[in-house]
């Protein structure tokens, strides 16, 4: 899988999810519609998204999707085309998330994310785990392996369907 | 190697190892809310035949919205409500209900050596009871509803030592905001985090549960406290009273990946002056020469200003963090007699605090005083439903979260303990409740 693309250079370090999107946006039962909203909650972000159409890689700071839990952030992202996120360090729970949706969390060290967010392109090769500003070199970064067919393939609850039964059988034993 | 309470509790849970250092761990508690849940109810119907791994693992309630405030809101509370009764779940709707991290302990669903999970990042707070407590995404939330299991990276532990005594003007929520400015604000990151010491065991469990409530806030995995007889005391006290648990302690000398230690008697009383709850300083003290400007911009605050001349424009009592009975009876201390000056919103964190504190007469304390005071949810807290502030407007909050926009659009929030935030209201500033003129002859008495 090869995602390429423009940037959407916002950089700050600390973006939470409130500032990805609003609470008053968690109205809704399922995932759709929150690309609308998508960087409402910070002071020019939307601007920023606007002067980045098509962007396809977010290029963040550090402790991004810091705070709240909601998985309406990974949700509204992928709504406004975003397809992966880099970053020098992600939030616990904002990482796991976006694992599970498939938008693609990719590590590099905080030194490079200034070249990165002047990049015109970013590219993703998520199979090989490789990531190219413009015709740079590609730098390598690290996939969970646990998780990583989630991003490639998705299919995240299907998996844990097949566990079952190995699960009901460990609960089984830790009682007896 | 000798295992600290979060090791132990980790262990008794992997149900396989998996690569990479991720676990698949056993749930043995979801609690579901009516904001996050839905997506994952929705998916387990519509993918499988919606089934459940098992019904009586959930407890399920609505707290963020309550009770709804349009249709919208209306249907995600419907589709909890209907989800929990033809699954049999067990369900506190409005009325009987609470903040999820509040009503949980409250009435007994928690044990000391428990995982459980929530589609809610404070999930934290039920550590307090000495178990592995976390936030999660809606899909991991709906994952551990299907299959009983999360997948995890085990985190590292960090020891977090508060020796001594706190000061009597000192609460647990100055402790945690102390304890992220120590670490940072992402200093937690990658960790659990094992609150112990004599200040620790000194705290009540009302103020246990606010430390371990922050500990997402340092960027934390969780928080922890090892159970003692407090811990025991308190369940005996719950609707459930469960006794089916046994107590589980670190090993005397247990290896941590870092440890932390903090004098007691060094913790101030604070306030936030910045964007994130690290950004905080001694209520006695000023905006410190390194702060992030972006915060101050944000804030509408210069260095050097004195947290004390800061002019308010609203308070709130409330959250998961500080709604307890304890908070609101430290609240109606400091407003007793007392008029407040600035719209304050005084919202219990369930209903059960709720009856309690009127029935201990703090409802017409703070009445008498000119506060408003609510049913129990979320409320302003997160900036979703009743209590929104304006742009721009400036409050003092019992809440965990000053971040850009997260009670309002626009909104400046300064979080504080309870007192701090009763003794602003009346003052019209961040004031203590030393600042209150009637409440100091009280003390002096
Ligand atoms: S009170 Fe605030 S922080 Fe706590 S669960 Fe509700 S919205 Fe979240």
């Amino acid at each position: 899988m090869i995602i390429s693309g423009p940037v959407l250079p916002i950089p700050n370090a600390n973006v939470d999810t409130d500032q990805i999107i609003p609470a008053k946006h968690l109205t809704t039962i399922d995932d759709s519609g929150m690309g609308e909203y998508c960087f409402t909650g910070m002071t020019n972000g939307r601007k920023m998204l606007d002067e980045h159409p098509g962007a396809v890689v977010w290029v963040a700071g550090e402790n991004v999707g810091c705070g709240s839990s909601r998985e309406h952030a990974a949700w509204a992202l992928l709504g406004v085309g975003i397809k992966a996120v880099v970053s020098p360090s992600f939030a616990r729970i904002f990482h796991e998330n976006c694992y599970t949706n498939g938008l693609v969390p990719v590590i590099v060290d905080a030194e490079l994310i200034p070249r990165f967010a002047a990049a015109k392109t970013i590219t993703i090769d998520v199979e090989n785990e490789t990531v190219q500003a413009d015709d740079d070199a590609p730098i390598a970064f690290k996939l969970d392996p646990a998780r990583k067919p989630f991003v490639l393939g998705g299919g995240f609850l299907k998996y844990l369907n097949s566990k079952i039964p190995a699960i009901r059988a460990w609960e089984a034993k830790r009682a007896s | 190697m000798k295992k600290s309470l979060f090791d132990k509790i980790w262990e008794s849970h992997v149900v396989e190892e998996l690569p990479g250092g991720s676990a698949l761990i056993f749930v043995d508690l979801v609690v579901a809310h009516e904001i996050t849940s839905p997506q994952g109810i929705i998916a387990i119907e519509r993918d499988f035949e919606d089934k459940l791994y098992d019904p009586n693992k959930i407890v399920s309630l609505i707290d963020h919205v309550a009770p709804a405030k349009d249709t919208a809101t209306a249907i995600q509370a419907q589709t909890l409500r209907a989800w929990a009764k033809r699954q049999k779940i067990r369900f506190h709707d409005i009325g009987d209900n609470g903040i999820c991290h509040v009503i949980i302990p409250e009435k007994g669903y928690v044990t000391p050596g428990m995982v459980i999970a929530c589609g809610d990042s404070h999930t934290g707070t039920l550590g307090a009871f000495g178990t592995f407590a976390l936030g999660v995404g809606s899909t991991a939330q709906g994952g551990a509803m299907l299959a009983q299991v999360l997948v995890l990276q085990r985190p590292k532990v960090m020891k977090i030592e508060i020796t001594g005594e706190l000061a009597s003007d000192v609460t647990a929520k100055d402790l945690i905001l102390t304890i992220i400015k120590t670490i940072g604000f992402k200093g937690g990151t990658g960790y659990a985090l094992e609150y112990t010491g004599s200040a620790i065991s000194k705290l009540s469990m009302d103020g246990r549960m606010t430390v371990c409530n922050m500990a997402i806030e340092a960027g934390a995995t969780a928080g922890l406290i090892a159970p003692d007889e407090k811990t025991a005391a308190y369940l005996a006290e719950t609707t459930l009273k469960p006794t089916n648990w046994t107590s589980l302690q670190p090993d005397p000398d247990a290896e941590y990946d870092r440890t932390v230690t903090i004098d007691g008697a060094t913790v101030r009383p604070v306030v936030t002056w910045g964007t994130n709850p690290g950004e905080n300083s001694s209520i006695d003290g000023t905006v410190p020469a390194d702060a992030h400007p972006e915060s101050l911009q944000y804030m509408g605050l210069t260095v050097g200003t004195a947290m004390k001349s800061i002019e308010i424009d609203q308070c709130f009592i409330g959250s998961c963090t500080n709604s307890r009975i304890s908070d609101l009876r430290a609240a109606a201390e400091v407003l007793k007699g007392q008029k407040v000056v600035v719209p304050t919103i005084i919202t219990p964190g369930s209903v059960g605090v709720k009856r309690q504190a009127e029935r201990e007469g703090l409802h017409d304390i703070f009445q008498d005083a000119g506060a408003l005071w609510t049913h129990s949810s979320c409320g302003p807290c997160l900036g979703m439903s009743v209590g929104v502030i304006a742009p721009g407007t400036r409050v003092v909050s019992s809440t965990n979260r000053n971040f850009q926009g997260r009670m309002g659009d626009g909104g400046r929030v300064h979080l504080a303990s309870p007192q701090v935030v009763a003794a602003s209201a009346v003052m019209g500033r961040i004031a203590s409740p030393s600042d209150v003129p009637a409440a100091r002859e009280k003390v002096n008495a």
